[in-house]
């Protein structure tokens, strides 16, 4: 196994009955780096990113985290990690603030930490709303916020963008950045969808029917993407495609949110 | 310093929560519609004047002192109070499948069984609280009511039996904490509760009574027959291995069961 590898899986598998989930899956996630775990729904991304927590116990195969292997029953290398597994869930009886402040005991994160993620999740307008009334994006914002609170060095993060609107999606985008390149915060990050991923991550791993069909770096996979479209794309969708990016850069840019270097 | 954290982030998450109030409410029914057949039963003529409702009072051949209230109140912290307790801890269990944040509490730095053995205190401290408020609403109606035949002795005896039935019910929900987080959700535990009340009341009109754990409070509170007077020490060991039983299986399903939810 690789020394610099935050999370390391080997020969990961996960049947249910008849079900393949996972297959012989292998990786090496390193320190600082954001990987995007790109797949299909029902390509066994969750079920990856349940077994690396230890919400489920893998049919076969090893998973490290942080060098501690997951499942011999001792949790508290949880304390360095933080996560969001698939829908955004709260209680739905407490305000953002206080379910914050459950997290943030549960993880012996500092008191001030909970002022802080609401800010860098632009939750302050919602921190005494109950979360059974706030809206889908918001819910993710704070399930978001929930996971980054006690300042984890690993984040596992399943679909992060689901609910968000674009504007969202970019400011999450910029944090998970900020928090790779200037805290070292390794990132694994699945997705059904391609542009999100290839706008953060470092390297990619495409899984498809729970085995991982492609790894790449990302300039390297752009190069592969670019090649394909080249050959493949009839000129009519390429406008398309180019339509749809164009369309989008112009509703940030008219909501007050664009990327470095978008049109504005 | 764990288990005290742990238990503090269980009771913040009744905050603003109904629920409580739903069950305080539903428990302090039981004195009122009591209150209510020995206000008749206390002056028959008032059976004629009030229709079926009265007839069904004469019925019941309820006699209109404290020691039969007592009896009644017993029973409904016994029987009903069971079924009542099924809820709650069906609730704090199941609450976490049906809000989505069991996937969020077990991938925490804490061991898991702290959280089982946090949500059982909470539980019985929110059992305990309703089933002494309905006792004291009990008492203040009684008198109210002016029955015949109070005294301190029937109050302490009224407190002591009831108590002893909640504990007992209490023992036995564990159980119900074990289906709840097997079954993820409230159907199966509630299904459950249902099912060995029922049982219980059956097994309480056979010689097995005493050895079935959900006969035992029936049998003690007097809801399937007279109420008996001491219960066997079998019938204790029994309900403590009911106990253990039900504990020990919510912390194995939590700790080696898939949590896919």
């Amino acid at each position: 196994m690789s020394t610099d590898s935050v999370i390391t899986t080997r020969a990961l598998t996960k049947r249910y009955r008849d079900v393949l989930a996972v297959d012989s899956l292998e990786l090496d996630v390193r320190c600082g780096e954001i990987y995007g775990f790109l797949g299909r729904n029902g390509a066994g991304k969750t079920t990856t990113i349940r077994m690396l927590l230890g919400l489920i116990r893998p049919t076969s195969g090893e998973v490290r985290v942080l060098g501690q292997a997951v499942r011999d029953g001792d949790q508290r290398w949880l304390a360095r990690v933080g996560f969001l597994v698939e829908s955004a869930s709260a209680y739905p009886n407490l305000t953002v603030r206080e379910n914050l402040d459950v997290q943030r005991r549960l993880t012996g994160a500092a008191p001030g930490s909970v002022e802080r993620a609401i800010d860098r999740l632009g939750l302050g307008a919602y921190a005494d709303r109950v979360s059974g009334k706030l809206s889908l994006g918001n819910k993710q914002r704070l399930s978001l916020a929930r996971a980054l609170l006690h300042e984890p060095e690993v984040l596992l993060l399943d679909e992060p963008a689901n609910g968000l609107d674009p504007a969202g999606i970019v400011e999450v985008r910029a944090l998970l950045r900020e928090l790779a390149d200037e805290r070292g915060v390794t990132v694994f990050m699945s997705s059904h969808i391609l542009p999100e991923v290839a706008h953060l991550a470092d390297r990619i791993g495409i899984i498809h029917e729970g085995r991982l069909i492609e790894e790449a770096g990302r300039d390297e996979f752009t190069a592969r993407a670019r090649a394909f479209v080249a050959d493949s794309l009839t000129a009519e969708e390429r406008e398309q495609a180019l339509l749809t990016a164009d369309l989008e850069r112009y509703f940030l840019a008219r909501t007050g949110t664009s990327e470095p270097g978008d049109a504005a | 310093m764990i288990f005290e954290t742990v238990a503090i982030t269980e009771f913040l998450k009744l905050h603003r929560a109904r629920v409580h109030w739903f069950t305080l409410g539903a428990l302090m029914m039981g004195p009122l519609g009591l209150a209510l057949f020995m206000w008749i039963a206390m002056e028959p003529d008032r059976a004629a004047t009030l229709g079926l409702l009265g007839t069904k009072a004469e019925l019941t051949g309820i006699e209109a002192t404290w020691a039969s209230y007592s009896g009644f109140l017993v029973q409904i912290v016994g029987t009903g109070g069971m079924l009542l307790l099924a809820f709650i801890v069906a609730y704090v269990f199941g609450r976490e499948y049906d809000e989505g944040t069991a996937k969020n509490l077990l991938a925490l730095p804490v061991a898991r069984h702290w959280f089982v053995l946090a949500k059982f205190i909470v539980a019985g401290a929110w059992w305990l609280a309703i089933v002494v408020a309905m006792l004291a609403e009990a008492v203040v109606i009684g008198l109210a009511l002016g029955l015949p035949g109070f005294s301190a002795t029937v109050v302490v005896q009224t407190v002591g039996n009831a108590l002893l039935a909640a504990g007992i019910s209490y023992l036995l929900v564990p159980v119900v904490a074990w289906i709840t987080v097997w079954g993820r959700g409230f159907m199966a535990p509630l299904g459950f509760a249902l099912g060995m009340l029922l049982l219980g009341n059956v097994f309480g009109s056979t010689g097995w009574a005493v050895w079935f754990p959900w006969s035992i409070v029936p049998l003690l509170v007097g809801s399937v027959g007279p109420a008996v007077s001491a219960l066997p020490a079998g019938s204790y060991i029994v309900v403590a291995l009911t106990f253990v039983a039900g504990v020990i299986g919510t912390i194995a399903q939590l700790r080696y069961a898939d949590c896919a939810q």
